[in-house]
């Protein structure tokens, strides 16, 4: 790994930590649009199961996107078996940093990693589209350049940061998804009709928490050995980027009281924690692979929360719900 | 352990992701038609499953089980190797995932007590010596015990976790009040996802490292060993799932090979694979639990 770059993830973390404690509602005012509450409760009451899955769809677009983009280089449209893209809604493509080229993975692990959850992910995409049959709603137009830049900003007031660039970035960049991915699917699960399709849901919920589970462990392997930055540095990433997902799902810091008692609705990893087990003292150095509320059950997201996260849910558009990794914003009822 | 042969342990079947049909199509036995289950009737199911979690990796972690409060009254006993159960952790990222998945499991246990109240069954007895007949019958060399080395409690830790996703994942859509049990037990599976997803991804990452040290290449060998095993038993029954992949650095997550959807067991299911593999109706204990579940649900239909 050149020093250029372990230099450079020195210098995200540093001020990505020093960003977070200085991190107020006037810095996040730009992402963060006013009501998401009230619009959620609004919109939950008329959702047909349709409405989640194709919701579910939109995400699993953008998911098999970064990662077979990541693996192979290419959309899923463009893959020797292609994966369908198309339906109902205004079709949109992937946009990505020119010369686009697949991640020059260093890490074997991290690179059969990588191939098994971007196969994982289009096959989620295949399925919820077949479970949809007409109804499925087309792939939207998809960021993965200035999506990812603006979450640097916002996260970890740096200018840029490019997921494609090495095995590390990679794994943030995964990072930044598969949590989500867990509490969306959490979330509208109680929303879902039909005991077939909440058995569906609830089956990629967990495959979902497995990927979580497994770019997390990774990460924290990864920073063990200090092989791509400073021991500490891919961790203090992924605290920047969980406490920035939790702020934009909860309109910032006033409203995150929910959850367990907890502050927030998402943990980095954080290898200084400590555990009680027996008695009552914390006494058992832990850390935090699981992101999850104080009872150890994973957090649920409304959809709505879910739109403010991937979007930003930037005010300064009259319609709201577009931007970051959905520039012209999700296709299907829950948009 | 005396007639555990391949009958036995091999029902231990987790998830698999190579040859399984879709889910529409997954083999399931015909559920149990009468009496219907409530709600308390599924948690406490789930609650014995913690129960059986939470003494395994709290032994590992701290030498001692769940507490008499956390046990609750008139709970039974839990079997323990005489040879000690506190692991010599070699490496502290180790140690560290244990502690934390001790906690996890833990909360669970307190989490569906508290959410049962006075409907909460005590823990049963339980038999944590019940990984030798596994490892026997699975052709695992010597005399496996999971709590004598990091990598050892990783293959322990191997057996349990997936189940717990497919047992959670199966018991779903069975509850009633969705309002108030449905989000907790998705919530309570993801979490079990994660676990799974951090041994799986230890137990494949250290064996394909550059040098592995004997204890990572065992460790590999053992889980498939196990899962092997599992395979073999799911061909010969209809009662079960279908055979699993290997895990490895390439093939983490435990899923359908056709539309990556994790797997669902039902009741019956589970019951056969913590009591030990005896296949049939009438199972009431075994395995893991010598004195059966506590609860409605502890005898198989199927």
């Amino acid at each position: 790994m050149a020093t250029l770059e372990t230099q450079q993830l020195d210098d995200i973390i540093v001020k990505s930590r020093r960003k977070m404690l200085s991190l107020g509602t006037s810095a996040l005012a730009g992402l963060v649009l006013a009501g998401v509450t009230k619009k959620a409760d609004a919109q939950a009451a008329a959702l047909t199961d349709a409405d989640i899955l194709n919701f579910a769809l939109n995400l699993e677009y953008l998911e098999a996107n970064f990662y077979n983009l990541a693996v192979n280089g290419v959309t899923i449209d463009k893959l020797s078996t292609p994966i369908g893209i198309t339906g109902t809604g205004t079709q949109g493509v992937v946009v990505t940093k020119a010369n686009f080229a697949a991640v020059p993975f260093a890490n074997t692990t991290i690179k059969a990693y990588a191939t098994e959850t971007a196969i994982e992910e289009g096959k989620h995409v295949s399925f919820l589209r077949n479970a949809l049959t007409t109804s499925a709603v087309a792939q939207p137009q998809i960021d993965l350049v200035n999506s990812f830049n603006t979450l640097a900003q916002g996260a970890l007031g740096i200018p840029a940061f490019d997921p494609f660039a090495n095995d590390a970035y990679f794994l943030i960049g995964a990072y930044i998804f598969e949590d989500v991915g867990v509490t969306a699917y959490h979330g509208a699960a109680g929303s879902i009709s039909s005991p077939a399709n909440l058995g569906y849901a609830a089956g990629i919920l967990a495959v979902e928490a497995y990927h979580a589970g497994l770019v997390r462990t990774a990460i924290n392997a990864a920073d063990l050995t200090a092989e791509f930055a400073p021991t500490g540095t891919l961790t203090g990433y992924t605290q920047a980027i969980s406490a920035f997902r939790s702020k934009l799902a909860n309109n910032g810091p006033a409203s995150t009281t929910t959850n367990g008692g907890l502050k927030q609705d998402d943990q980095g990893i954080d290898n200084s924690q400590m555990v009680a087990l027996q008695g009552t003292s914390a006494t058992y150095p832990s850390t935090t692979i699981l992101d999850a509320d104080n009872n150890s059950i994973t957090f649920a997201r409304t959809p709505q929360q879910i739109l403010a996260i991937v979007t930003g849910n930037s005010p300064a558009l009259a319609s709201g719900n577009k931007g970051v990794f959905f520039p012209a914003g999700l296709n299907g009822n829950v948009s | 352990m005396a007639g555990a042969g391949i009958t036995a342990a091999a029902a231990f079947i987790v998830g698999c992701n190579n040859s399984s049909p879709a889910p529409t199509q997954t083999p399931t036995p015909t559920p149990s038609p009468t009496p219907a289950l409530t709600d308390a009737d599924i948690l406490n199911f789930a609650l014995n499953l913690e129960y059986l979690e939470a003494e395994y990796y709290l032994y590992a972690a701290t030498g001692s089980g769940l507490s008499s409060t956390d046990a609750g009254s008139g709970a039974g006993t839990t079997i323990v190797p005489s040879t000690g159960t506190k692991v010599a952790f070699a490496d502290k990222y180790l140690l560290q995932y244990a502690d934390e998945i001790a906690q996890d499991e833990l909360n669970h246990v307190r989490f569906l007590r508290s959410a049962l109240g006075s409907a909460a069954v005590p823990r049963p007895a339980i038999d944590l010596t019940f990984f030798v007949g596994l490892a026997t019958a699975a052709k695992i060399p010597g005399t496996f015990n999971p709590f004598s080395d990091g990598y050892s409690f990783l293959t322990g830790a191997f057996v349990f976790e997936d189940v717990g996703v497919t047992a959670y994942l199966g018991a779903a859509p069975l509850i009633s009040n969705k309002a108030s049990y449905l989000g907790p037990a998705a919530g309570i599976m993801g979490t079990e996802a994660y676990h799974a997803a951090e041994i799986r991804t230890i137990i494949a990452a250290g064996a394909a490292s550059a040098s592995p040290t004997a204890a990572q290449t065992a460790a590999l060998t053992n889980a498939n060993l196990i899962s092997a095993l599992r395979g073999t038993i799911s061909m010969a029954s209809g009662n079960m799932l279908a055979a699993e992949s290997p895990v490895s650095i390439g093939s983490i997550v435990a899923c359908d090979s056709t539309n990556a959807i994790a797997f669902a067991r039902t009741t019956d299911q589970v019951l056969h694979i913590v009591y030990g593999g005896t296949g049939g109706a009438g199972v009431s204990m075994g395995g893991f639990f010598p004195a059966g579940l506590n609860g409605t649900i502890k005898t198989t239909t199927t």
